[in-house]
């Protein structure tokens, strides 16, 4: 392997695994921050720099949380597997950490790279950023196995349950803006959505991104979709029997996965690295991309402190009779706009009026079909 | 050398997953065994610049088919524990059959085929794989689709099925 290679590589990669696990950092401090300002509290306000008065509005405190973190015992329990109890945490973090490499983030120091060792050049970005996301709800699996506690298995069979239902409205919103390109290259899209054409701006982009982002809180296990996580039914789901530096590694892989799904609802929808300036200022692109995602990850911050849980019966009918109806619909109204696109301004505003309408009205049907009734109960094994 | 070097790495990897998934009595870590064969055998894909096999190979054999196993046996009593046998008593006898029909099934073609000297050039990208899909074999594309409906209503009716001779039991 000769040298050039080796820098290139390093090039492309080392960045990424600086740049996200600090911001991973910064954001458990803006979470923490936030969630206590919407219930009226202050939030963490003491930690700042150490061994002085000035506490930076308690911004070192993830530092500290991190010290915290690597001090802890590490408590395995006795039942446990201890191959996979060790394997569990490892195996979430390295395809989330994994799957970053195919977002189109152009880094101005990309230019020193001569042999294209990027990923999301790769033919097929996307869809290997789908198969390698699926990989996580395995570690949620090994989690809950290998502690052998009844919680812990409870919350991973429900995360499975959970990931598997919501991949497919998440894939199938993502099918629009492949078909519309034309590629599953991220960087052919990024290009697709050139001069503000971002597919968001479109109804079925809309659409597609509204579902996009539903499924992707469900599936980062995020509020309203946290039952894998419920505090209070589950004690804390699939990682109940995780102590110190292994529970610090969950809690990271979760939050890069977060970051990488946003990064590509940027890409898909959100016209990945364009915003004012980058046209005089290459490098700004990175900045807009990072930018973009952060805003995402804001929206999910305020959600969490907005919305309660859904129930587990409500959470399964939204993904199969509500999310799914309206992604298959949406597919099939992208494709017949787009084989009556371009016949002047006219034609264009009649299509995207039809469409909306035709998607609002789907979803207050499927609105109204896909509800849980609420019956009296019935047991059926407990009889 | 690289490809070489990967090539060997991938194998042994390939190999030893598989022969753990058999001989592991624990059916959790054979699953995930068999998994790593999977993952292996992908990476094995991208040597041979096929990224749309190897990306479908994670995502359907990994991300489904895996779920699908361990859901399988979360489901099915009895069968997590430790000293179960791995061998059945017909092994020979299955073993057998199994190479006939390898046999059967491998022998016609490569006794029919002549193999070329030179390697053909091929487009591995995945658009050329889609043109190729929706245009000579789309007939072939639309039966599987068509099957594997069959197959997906077939188990739902047979899932229903049972739920129903329970409930008249009761």
């Amino acid at each position: 392997m000769s040298w050039e290679l080796i820098r290139d590589i390093l090039i492309a990669t080392v960045p990424l695994l600086v740049i996200f696990p600090s911001l991973f950092a910064f954001t458990t401090w803006v979470e923490r921050k936030a969630l206590a300002r919407i219930q009226n509290r202050i939030g963490p306000n003491k930690t700042g720099v150490p061994c002085t008065r000035i506490s930076l509005f308690g911004l070192g405190q993830p530092a500290a949380d991190g010290i915290k973190m690597l001090f802890k015992e590490d408590i395995v329990p006795r039942g446990a597997d201890r191959l996979f109890h060790l394997l569990a945490p490892i195996v979430a973090l390295i395809p989330a950490m994994l799957v970053l490499c195919f977002l189109p983030l152009e880094f101005p120091w990309a230019k020193y790279i001569q042999v294209p060792v990027q990923a999301f050049l790769l033919d097929g970005a996307v869809i290997f950023f789908f198969a390698i996301t699926g990989i996580n709800t395995l570690a949620v699996f090994m989690a809950g196995w290998a502690s052998r506690n009844k919680y812990s298995l409870l919350g991973g069979m429900r995360a499975i349950a959970q990931m598997v239902s919501y991949e497919i409205p998440l894939v199938l919103s993502a099918v629009i803006v492949v078909m519309l390109v034309g590629s599953l290259n991220a960087a052919d899209i990024a290009s697709a959505q050139e001069g503000y054409q971002w597919f968001v701006f479109t109804p079925w982009g809309l659409a597609a991104f509204v579902i996009f982002f539903i499924a992707a809180l469900a599936e980062t296990n995020r509020s309203p979709f946290d039952l894998p996580e419920a505090e209070s039914e589950l004690i804390a789901g699939y990682f109940t029997e995780y102590s110190g530096f292994k529970f610090a590694l969950f809690f990271l892989g979760e939050y890069i996965a977060m970051f990488a799904i946003s990064g590509l609802a940027v890409t898909l929808f959100l016209g990945a690295g364009e915003g004012p300036g980058v046209a005089t200022v290459p490098a700004l692109s990175a900045v807009w991309f990072l930018a973009k995602i952060f805003a995402l990850i804001s929206l999910m911050i305020w959600l969490r402190g907005t919305l309660p849980r859904l129930r587990v019966d409500q959470l399964m009918a939204f993904a199969w009779k509500f999310l799914l109806p309206l992604s298959i619909l949406n597919i099939l109204l992208a494709g017949l706009a787009w084989h009556l696109r371009g016949q002047g301004t006219v034609a264009q505003a009649a299509t995207w009026a039809a469409s909306l309408l035709i998607l609002y009205f789907t979803a207050r049907v499927l609105d109204g079909l896909s509800r849980p009734q609420a019956r009296p109960r019935q047991y059926k094994y407990a009889e | 050398m690289n490809q070489e070097t990967a090539f060997w790495i991938l194998s042994v990897v390939a190999v030893l997953g598989a022969l753990v998934a058999v001989r592991q009595r624990n059916l959790v870590h054979g699953v995930f065994a068999l998994l790593l064969f999977f993952a292996a055998l992908a990476g094995l894909f991208l040597l041979l610049m096929a990224e749309f096999i190897a990306a479908a190979q994670v995502l359907v054999y990994i991300g489904a088919v895996g779920i699908l196993l361990l859901f399988a046996i979360m489901l099915t009593e009895r069968v997590t524990g430790e000293g179960k046998r791995i061998f059945s008593r017909g092994w020979l006898g299955g073993a057998l059959a199994s190479f006939a029909v390898l046999g059967a099934l491998l022998l016609p073609p490569l006794r029919a085929t002549v193999l070329p000297a030179h390697a053909q050039p091929v487009d591995p990208s995945v658009r050329a794989l889609g043109e190729q899909l929706m245009n000579p074999y789309v007939v072939t594309l639309e039966v599987l689709a068509l099957l594997l409906t069959a197959a997906l209503i077939g188990a739902v009716a047979t899932a229903q099925g049972t739920a129903k001779r329970k409930g008249a039991a009761k």
